[in-house]
């Protein structure tokens, strides 16, 4: 089913939705009408004030990302002002972050940014440790229950590098049994309400063009956390065996749940996406959902080589992260030098400054298309990589 | 019991990350003071959404008329209920003056 190219356009923006015209696979109306329809698919907080904190956090943020602070336009618009003057393209961070944080605004704008961060997980962690126990046995109550399948391997041991509290989200993905939830709500905030029913996932789903072969049998959803794009490519290929793989158990239990919920049969296991454990040239389609930032070089190198491996010759790798550093305006230099440090991100620089272009290539895959999307903040912050295996 | 966190992390590489209260603008009692500036919008949203849905709860269901909620005088117990909640009030808004470094 097609989806509607001014829908398409207003999403993502004409050049991308020029870009990709023809690949366009919405896995429909129905999927996410399921998902509205699902009874508690994103538990809430139970107090409505805690509701109506969260839903404080996500209009400040939203607030602040956009024209309402339009933090991000006036200063993008003094960095250009000073590249003018000095007659120099700008592009070394520290020399921006100089010129930006002389002023009281980029100060204020980094202040109001973390606060609102450490406000939404403050208040998020502790409604839902008050529902600990609820929450805990509804988890309990899906585990083995079907459609689909959870698979938890009690020996498996946290890599040293997954020890870090991305976004500030404390105990990361996978320390706390309701990280799952966290994250799920959490993440519901960051989207600004734009993933309630997790339209964003769809969406991109819908983007990843079918082999040039049209075979899909097998798809890999690589770091799926609570499974959102695993349960949209089950909805966009009803036939296909659909694996989701993450390290964190706390969210593959969510994910399970909200499978069943959904009546998606589907598999979410727990395995390291770069030593995924399957058989060579096994899938004819490989995502990964904004993951790469999330990886230490060694790794990111290590998980495009354990891609190559389990995608068949003629299948695709779909990516969809962060921009690399040289498409980014001195302003985005600024925003990835900044959120590194002080949104618990510190392997997007290096992602950002790696060739990613080029590690794909080094394991065998061709980039057929790397438009640039429209979202999470704004325009020019992410990408996708289509690239099929030779 | 709370969150479990991550007492130390232990990133492979990277980017230094920031501390747990770092400080942005020129003096931390600024930065606190922001910080108690958007809890208290946070706040006055919380009470506001609040009374709005109330207000058409009320008026819905033929429960409240115009100007009963001016005249309401506490009783013992809700004048108790209201401190407690007025000392959590002021705890959310204002527990970042414990945050500002000596």
């Amino acid at each position: 089913m097609g989806i509607n190219a001014d829908e398409w356009s207003r999403a993502y923006g004409p050049t991308v939705a020029r870009a990709t015209a023809g690949w366009l696979h919405w896995p429909g109306d129905a999927f996410r009408n399921r998902i509205a329809a699902m009874n508690d698919p994103m538990p809430q907080p139970r107090r409505r004030s805690d509701r109506a904190y969260l839903d404080f956090v996500e209009g400040f943020r939203d607030y602040l990302l956009g024209p309402g602070a339009n933090f991000e336009a006036r200063l993008d618009a003094l960095v250009e002002q000073e590249q003018a003057r000095l007659g120099v393209p700008l592009r070394d961070p520290e020399q921006i972050r100089t010129i930006l944080e002389a002023r009281p605004l980029t100060r204020l704008r980094n202040r109001l940014t973390r606060t609102q961060q450490e406000m939404k997980w403050r208040k998020i962690g502790a409604a839902f440790d008050e529902q600990r126990e609820e929450l805990a046995a509804e988890l309990a109550r899906y585990d083995a229950a079907g459609p689909g399948r959870l698979e938890l391997d009690p020996g498996f041991e946290m890599p040293a590098y997954a020890h870090v509290e991305f976004h500030l989200q404390p105990g990361s993905y996978w320390q706390d049994e309701l990280s799952g939830f966290l994250y799920h709500y959490g993440t519901k905030v960051f989207f600004r309400g734009d993933n309630d029913h997790d339209e964003l996932h769809a969406r991109l789903v819908g983007r990843v063009p079918p082999p040039a072969d049209g075979g899909v049998r097998r798809v890999l959803d690589l770091a799926c956390s609570v499974g959102q794009s695993t349960t949209a490519f089950k909805a966009r290929y009803p036939a296909a065996d659909v694996i989701g793989i993450d390290y964190s158990a706390p969210m593959l239990r969510v994910a399970h749940r909200r499978a069943v919920m959904l009546g998606s049969d589907v598999t979410f296991a727990q395995r390291l996406i770069e030593k995924t454990g399957f058989p060579d040239a096994h899938f004819d389609i490989v995502f990964a959902f904004i993951v790469f930032h999330e990886l230490p070089l060694r790794v990111i190198h290590e998980t495009v080589r354990e891609a190559a491996r389990v995608t068949r010759p003629g299948g695709l790798f779909a990516i969809y992260d962060f921009t690399e550093t040289q498409a980014k305006s001195p302003f985005q230099l600024y925003h990835r030098w900044w959120d590194a440090r002080h949104n618990g991100e510190p392997y997007s620089q290096d992602f950002c400054d790696c060739d990613f272009d080029s590690i794909l290539a080094t394991h065998g895959f061709v980039v057929s298309a790397a438009p640039v999307g429209q979202r999470s903040g704004g325009a020019g912050y992410m990408k996708h990589w289509f690239a099929t295996r030779s | 019991m709370g969150i479990r966190s991550i007492d130390i992390q232990t990133p492979e590489g990277g980017t230094p990350l920031a501390g747990a209260d770092p400080v942005y603008l020129e003096d931390p009692v600024l930065d606190a003071t922001v910080r108690m500036l958007v809890e208290l919008a946070a706040q006055v949203w919380v009470e506001r959404e609040r009374r709005l849905a109330l207000e058409a709860l009320l008026v819905a269901r033929g429960i409240m008329t115009d100007g009963a909620l001016e005249a309401l005088q506490p009783d013992a117990e809700l004048q108790q209920r209201l401190k407690t909640e007025r000392a959590r009030f002021i705890e959310d808004v204002f527990k970042d003056l414990r945050r500002i470094p000596l």
